[in-house]
């Protein structure tokens, strides 16, 4: 255990923000989604981000998977930095680093199970028949071995996201984000994607979770709360998830 | 850059594929948005291929009169201009000019006087009406008048001595001697001008001129039988034949002797004209050429109109699609990818519908072809026009939708509902 953690800390974090900060005009005023969030992840970790509606935890997401860029503060992967990157660059980023999971799967309707799995190595652009091999791993890992050639609309809601972590894992990316996952699931559902995390999670990928139920980031090592665009708590899921609930719940 | 131009590949055939896909979840929509260009498309290959047969039909039967012949007459054969009043006071072409070209050119190969009346031609109760009566000599055929079908043609003793020989054109004998075999005309007699003539040969069929005018209701006199019947007071026109390469110098030549023969001072300009038969071509496909315009015009602003459907339908899509664009975009895709994309896909309804146009373009000038005198002549420049312009309106009219969709904000984008 010692030396794990020794082995860890001397490897450079995966991700690092520092003093982020994203700010954005509404009607002529500026609203502070992100005030100063500073915070490293390692490779392997399982991390929960918590926090209310508002609480800036979709504009952190936005911008941990290069889809937004910080108003200031700085944000690096793997070491290198990520602001200032061009259009392209940060899509290029995103095919290599960010495999997205969403709360709505966003498939594309008219594409079948593996045709949605393909789509990120088309991006890379790698050839027909690995992008092929590669998506079929990737949905017979997430046991959907039978269901390849199905569409969307042929599937349930948790075959959609199992189909939805399947291609974000496709193209082997640093990290997987995971925005609500559970959000659109009954609860056995929700608890069987939960499972697979567990899962990916002990097989070494690095989990960013974004949630707003503390249920989900007690489940985790770790977890991050968000208020007012601040960290307010970083530590083991469990602790951290029951901070401050009952008190906001019964304001 | 292996890696660059594999992606680039993958990219166009994913949007290759993902263009035919939407196209087919929206059969009717597609088919309505490419109605303006199937419509305009349609119209410009029909006229384009009506008026190119048109063209050549015309250009192959002017080409009859000879290529290589100068026609001496009073007048322009064509005038655009008012102008011919001032024309009007010119000396008649008379044998004296028929005469000093005849003895003076040395770049003449054949010289033929051209005279021309209208008569009624009868024989046995049947009779020809409104014939072209064109009075000439042995040389007519070697100034391009034409090619014999049977008998023989006036030789220069029919001249010599005004003999009341006739060479009928198709039109002529077909109406006077119907149903007779080859060979039976040659030694019968026909009457024109209260005369008895004796006909000698038989033209071949030559078509109408400009698709209007026959050229086979004709008949063929001896010059001089000519004068006697209709008078020596009317101008004649005079055809000379040369060599290929020869025209200019023979004009040049031509221009020398009749100055000589009819006295013109030196400052005044000529009181004759020299024509060739291209001068016909000239006219005509200036003529042509405003249909032409009129057809492009009208097609043009009908691939507008097109086009401005396609950007609808375009602008339909990209809103429809905004959080299929947000995914791509989150999956890696770059604007660039984007709009190619929506580029591809909008080029392909207009091309598709370009293709229909021209399928149908050609259908229908096929058809007017079969049904009117009118000719259709399929080019693959036409065809190729259709298509680059359909095309080039689906990138034109596809741009500004594809780069609505490029500049989307993914996160935008994603959170669309």
């Amino acid at each position: 255990m010692t030396d794990a953690l020794a082995a860890a800390s001397a490897e450079p974090a995966l991700l690092e923000v520092e003093a982020l900060t994203r700010i954005y005009e509404v009607g002529g005023e500026e609203v502070r989604a992100l005030d100063g969030v500073s915070f490293a992840i390692k490779r392997g970790e399982w991390v929960a981000v918590v926090g209310q509606s508002g609480s800036g935890k979709s504009t952190l997401m936005n911008i941990l998977g290069c889809l937004d860029t910080p108003s200031g503060g700085r944000y690096r992967i793997r070491g290198a930095d990520v602001q200032g990157l061009s259009d392209d660059a940060l899509a290029d980023l995103r095919t290599r680093e960010i495999g997205f999971v969403f709360q709505t799967f966003q498939l594309l309707p008219r594409a079948t199970a593996l045709a949605n799995v393909e789509l990120p190595l088309v991006y890379r652009g790698m050839p027909r028949r690995e992008r092929r091999e590669r998506a079929e791993e990737a949905l017979v890992a997430v046991g959907l071995a039978s269901r390849m050639h199905h569409r969307p609309n042929e599937l349930s809601g948790g075959q959609r996201q199992r189909v939805a972590v399947a291609r974000a894992l496709v193209g082997d990316p640093s990290l997987l984000l995971a925005d609500e996952p559970t959000g659109n699931l009954d609860t056995a559902t929700g608890e069987e994607i939960m499972r697979l995390f567990g899962e990916l999670h002990a097989r070494g990928h690095t989990i960013v979770l974004v949630t707003h139920e503390p249920r989900l980031a007690a489940r985790c090592p770790r977890a991050i709360r968000l208020s007012d665009g601040r960290v307010i708590a970083d530590g083991p899921g469990r602790e951290v998830a029951t901070i401050g609930v009952p008190q906001v719940v019964s304001a | 850059m292996r890696r660059a131009a594999r992606r680039a590949f993958a990219e166009l055939f994913e949007s290759l594929r993902m263009s035919f896909g939407t196209l087919a979840a929206h059969r009717l929509r597609s088919s309505l948005t490419t109605l303006g260009i199937v419509i305009g498309v349609m119209t410009v290959i029909a006229i384009v291929a009506i008026v190119q047969g048109l063209n050549q039909s015309v250009a192959a039967q002017v080409s009859t009169f000879g290529a290589h012949t100068v026609y001496v007459a009073k007048w322009p054969f064509v005038s655009l201009n008012d102008d011919r009043w001032k024309l009007r006071n010119r000396r008649n072409i008379s044998k004296l000019e028929l005469e000093a070209i005849q003895r003076d050119s040395k770049l003449a190969t054949a010289v033929a006087p051209w005279t021309f009346a209208r008569g009624t031609v009868t024989r046995e109760g049947r009779e020809a009406e409104n014939v072209q009566v064109n009075g000439t000599n042995a040389q007519y055929m070697l100034t391009g008048g034409g090619t014999l079908r049977e008998g023989r043609f006036l030789a220069d003793s029919d001249v010599a001595l005004a003999r009341p020989a006739v060479v009928l054109g198709a039109d002529v004998a077909d109406q006077l001697f119907p149903g007779s075999g080859a060979g039976s005309v040659i030694g019968q007699t026909v009457k024109l001008a209260g005369r008895r003539f004796d006909v000698v040969g038989v033209l071949d069929r030559r078509g109408r001129l400009l698709g209007m005018v026959s050229m086979d209701n004709v008949v063929l006199l001896p010059y001089t039988t000519f004068q006697r019947i209709f008078g020596d007071k009317r101008s004649i026109a005079i055809a000379v034949a040369t060599d290929p390469g020869q025209m200019q110098a023979l004009e040049d030549e031509l221009t020398g002797i009749l100055r000589r023969v009819r006295a013109v001072a030196p400052e005044k300009p000529d009181d004759f004209n020299l024509n060739r038969q291209d001068q016909f071509v000239k006219v005509y496909e200036s003529l042509t050429g405003a249909l032409y315009g009129v057809a492009l015009g009208v097609g043009v602003i009908t691939l507008i109109v097109g086009g401005i459907g396609i950007m609808n339908i375009m602008l339909v899509s990209v809103h429809e699609r905004t959080r299929e664009i947000g995914v791509r975009r989150a999956l890696g895709a770059r604007r660039r990818t984007i709009l190619m994309q929506f580029l591809v896909e909008s080029s392909i309804v207009a091309a598709l519908g370009g293709a229909i146009g021209t399928a149908l373009g050609l259908t229908v000038a096929q058809l007017v072809a079969m049904l009117t005198p009118l000719a259709a002549t399929i080019t693959p420049s036409a065809i190729a026009l259709g298509l680059g312009f359909s095309g080039a309106v689906g990138l034109v009219f596809g741009s500004w939708p594809a780069w609505r969709a490029a500049n989307l904000d993914p996160v935008e984008a994603l959170r669309w509902e």
